[in-house]
């Protein structure tokens, strides 16, 4: 199997359910093994939540710093923010907001996809 | 080759918001899927399916937007296969 470009979508708010942890477990095993799969993920709808700079991290801590090692950043849609109510100000420094056409160029860049 | 969304209700609303914009989209509601408004979607001029037998299980054959194609799984699997899947479910 070669290489292969993978957008891994957060849709569940952060607590409640393993989601929005699970997810970033999972995105660091896509970018493991020999085929050093590359990866972005993107916050969607209620999973925007998660951007919040306030999030309690700890239990998803280690695999964020495993992603930053590895330079993926996570992105969340600005129009998901909108629809929150979320305003930039409140977001997490690690976060990048992108547009709805941005979250498109990354389905379209992307071998797979993959939801949580 | 196509991007084949796959959704669910759960993230519905995300995975719809995504395909109105994108020109390639081809939708295929599947499970609680067959609930939601696809009228946006087919102003976008998008394809439409719907599973056969999850809107049959819940008896949605007539609220079911006009426009809507019902397919089986033989028809999903070709999908899949000839798309890229965009997976909302």
């Amino acid at each position: 199997m070669a290489q292969k470009h993978v957008l891994v979508t957060m849709n569940h708010a952060p607590y409640g359910s393993i989601y929005y942890t699970e997810g970033l477990r999972a995105v660091v095993g896509v970018t493991s093994g020999i085929d050093e799969h590359t990866v972005d993920v993107l916050y969607l709808g209620d999973g925007a939540y998660y951007a919040l700079k306030g999030v309690d991290r700890r239990d998803s801590l280690k695999y964020l710093g495993t992603l930053e090692k590895l330079g993926a950043r996570l992105k969340v849609e600005r129009e998901s923010l909108q629809r929150l109510q979320l305003s930039e100000s409140e977001l997490a420094e690690d976060i990048e907001v992108i547009s709805r056409d941005q979250a498109l160029d990354l389905i379209r860049r992307a071998d797979v996809t993959i939801d949580f | 080759m196509g991007n084949l969304y796959l959704v669910d209700r759960p993230f519905g609303a995300n995975g719809l918001a995504l395909a109105v914009r994108d020109g390639d989209a081809i939708v295929a509601l599947i499970q609680d899927g067959v609930y939601l408004d696809t009228a946006e979607l087919q102003k976008a001029g998008r394809r439409v399916y719907a599973i056969q037998r999850d809107v049959e299980r819940r008896g949605y054959g007539p609220r079911l937007a006009e426009g809507v194609k019902q397919i089986g799984f033989e028809e999903l699997v070709d999908l899949i296969v000839a798309n890229k899947v965009v997976n909302f479910a």
